[in-house]
């Protein structure tokens, strides 16, 4: 029995119906490898949200705080009066506090995409190596025997040039 | 190669990028080794030479107390603005024109900055003690001031580099996948350490697409903050001629000139030594030909405001600063610098010269020219005329100065060569969004919707 079934197109059209073919036909575990991103994938698939907007917003947030306490920390515990000047002086500290929303808003950013795109990989998973040339491909996850062939059914039927069974490693 | 006049093909990109990392010619490694040797010969022994003797191997003394150190600093900072910067504005503005140059601009950015990070070093005189500069608490009694532009320095200059590694490196994890597919040996445990495994899924690339866009609207506001905060460094004091407003966006602006003419020499050097012609083309050429024309009437403008808000103020002191600027010791030099970045660009107008590769070549590498001689103008001679007659004096680099200078341009030449053949200099994946689909009967796709259609 195979995992998964996988086919390729030449176009991301076609495998962007065969996507939406399988989805029709009731395949669940579907994803799609490309050379490029295909345009129109969440019309096809459903809506896609990330969490990396999270990371970067709360990554700034942090990063102004620690900025700010850390200029106006130091301020205030090693007091260094300067002609009866405020110990606390905002313009100053507030590009301190910018400089390090933006540093740990990239820093977060980056953990963000990793975690959400599921990078870096710890084993070895299902790769179709024409597509990081000029292949798109279509991969479903099949349980059975009779999946595995209505599903290669579909992908051929809107194109596909190949269709092959595919086990992925443990 | 296709045959000639026939459009590129999807697997014309994997094979022409990748062919540029793992084929090297005996040209490749006299190019290396030579600019390798020049840097330990001309930056690394003097620099040992001046450890050893001390600063005064240098010909810093009173008043000129900020060498060419500083203005080599300010260069190299100023040749990384427009890399990533560009890259961020372009990206965010979907310029199709963008995605066979961004990734060398973005590596210059970086490079620029590891070698402007160096002359902190240099110029420091004792780099042992060189932490002294980070800003942490209060711990070692250093009394750091978070008041201080110097200490705002070395936090925007940090990021900026963090920044810029991190942006050069998301963009590149897809190509790392495709050199990882087509590489053996050692070159392949390198690239599947750097791809991570991707894997070009629906899912990866519709995150990479936000993260890169998040990433480019975080750099933007930081790019512009850097040069701005080293402009500071020197308009907070109180020296006549560079105590003025206007020094934050004339930093800023003479730092994207100076960079987008930097991008234009290492477009003109790709194009001739990688076989990048169908990549890097005219139309290239013509846009950075169109940027360089605006920012160098910008840059103008700003220079023409410098003048007048020194001859506007009435000050005899700023009066001494501007007439020896026009007329006194180093006069020459900041005619040169007039003639190299304000008059000659005006040649930008015609078309022809735009698309003529040569000539572009040519005037980008004056420019860069004329915007070292403005930082050399600013650090090096503005404390050659300050309030008090009898502590005028003049600076002239000692040779220890002008060999690491000459160092310092073939340490970036090495390190470029050095990431030519680990980086894949042209995008892969981008390039081939700009280029027609491989299905005949999809619809040509747009010009860059990408990510905001995902």
């Amino acid at each position: 029995m195979a995992d998964n079934a996988v086919g390729l197109f030449h176009g991301p059209q076609s495998a962007l119906t065969a996507a939406g073919q399988l989805k029709g036909a009731g395949f669940t575990a579907l994803e799609l490898m490309s050379p490029v991103p295909i345009e129109g994938v969440e019309e096809v698939l459903g809506e896609k949200k990330s969490v990396i907007k999270r990371f970067t917003f709360f990554g700034g947030i942090f990063g102004a705080c620690f900025g700010f306490i850390l200029a106006a920390g130091t301020s205030v515990l090693w007091q260094h009066p300067v002609g009866g000047r405020p110990i606390i002086t905002l313009p100053p500290f507030f590009i301190i506090t910018y400089e390090m929303a933006i540093l740990f808003g990239i820093l977060a950013t980056v953990i963000g995409f990793f975690i959400s795109a599921r990078l870096p990989a710890m084993n070895e998973r299902l790769y179709v190596p024409e597509t990081a040339v000029d292949k798109f491909a279509v991969t479903v996850v099949c349980n059975n025997r009779e999946d595995f062939e209505r599903a290669a059914a579909i992908l051929r039927k809107a194109g596909a040039e190949e269709v092959r069974a595919m086990t992925e490693a443990a | 190669m296709q045959a000639k006049g026939e459009p590129l093909q999807y697997a014309d990109v994997n094979r022409d990028v990748i062919r540029s990392l793992v084929e090297t010619g005996p040209r490749y490694y006299i190019a290396l080794a030579t600019a390798f040797g020049l840097t330990l010969a001309c930056f690394f022994f003097p620099w040992f030479y001046q450890l050893y003797y001390g600063l005064g191997a240098a010909g810093m003394n009173h008043p000129g107390v900020w060498g060419t150190y500083l203005a080599n600093f300010i260069f190299w900072i100023g040749l990384s603005h427009s890399g990533t910067l560009l890259s961020c504005v372009l990206h965010l503005t979907h310029s199709p024109w963008r995605k066979a140059m961004y990734r060398s601009a973005e590596a210059m950015t970086l490079f620029s900055l590891m070698v402007a990070a160096t002359f902190v070093m240099v110029h420091v005189g004792r780099p042992w003690f060189v932490h002294w500069a980070l800003p942490y608490s209060n711990q070692m009694e250093l009394w750091p001031n978070f008041r201080s532009p110097l200490l705002f320095d070395v936090m925007a200059i940090a990021t900026y580099l963090t920044g810029s590694s991190i942006f050069i490196y998301m963009g590149s994890i897809p190509d790392f996948a495709a050199a990882r597919d087509r590489t053996a040996g050692w070159r392949r445990h390198m690239y599947v350490l750097l791809s991570m495994g991707w894997r070009g899924t629906d899912r990866e690339w519709h995150r990479l697409g936000w993260a890169y866009t998040f990433l480019a609207v975080l750099i933007i506001p930081l790019a512009v903050s850097v040069h701005s905060i080293v402009s500071w460094d020197f308009a907070m004091s109180i020296v006549p001629a560079l105590h003025q407003t206007i020094f934050a966006p004339y930093f800023v602006v003479g730092a994207i000139y100076s960079g987008t003419a930097g991008i234009v020499t290492v477009m003109f050097v790709l194009r001739k030594s990688m076989n990048f012609g169908q990549y890097i083309t005219e139309l290239h050429f013509d846009n950075l030909g169109k940027l360089l024309l605006a920012l160098s009437l910008m840059w103008t403008y700003i220079n023409m405001i410098e003048l007048f808000t020194g001859w506007y103020s009435g000050t005899s002191t700023e009066y001494e600063a501007l007439k020896f600027k026009l007329f006194g010791y180093y006069a020459l030099l900041y005619w040169e610098m007039i003639l190299f970045c304000a008059v000659a660009p005006l040649l930008l107008i015609s078309s022809r010269f735009r698309t003529s590769f040569v000539p572009m070549l040519i005037l980008s590498i004056a420019i860069n020219i004329g915007m070292y001689t403005e930082r050399f103008l600013i650090v090096g001679t503005s404390l050659s005329r300050q309030y008090l007659p009898d502590a005028w004096g003049l600076y002239v680099p000692s040779l220890v100065e002008i060999s690491i200078l000459v160092g310092s341009l073939a340490m970036f030449v090495t390190l470029f060569l050095v990431f030519v053949k680990i980086f894949p200099s042209v995008s892969i994946y981008e390039v081939k969004e700009t280029m027609a689909s491989p299905e005949k009967e999809a619809p040509e796709k747009g010009t860059d919707a990408w990510p905001t259609t995902q």
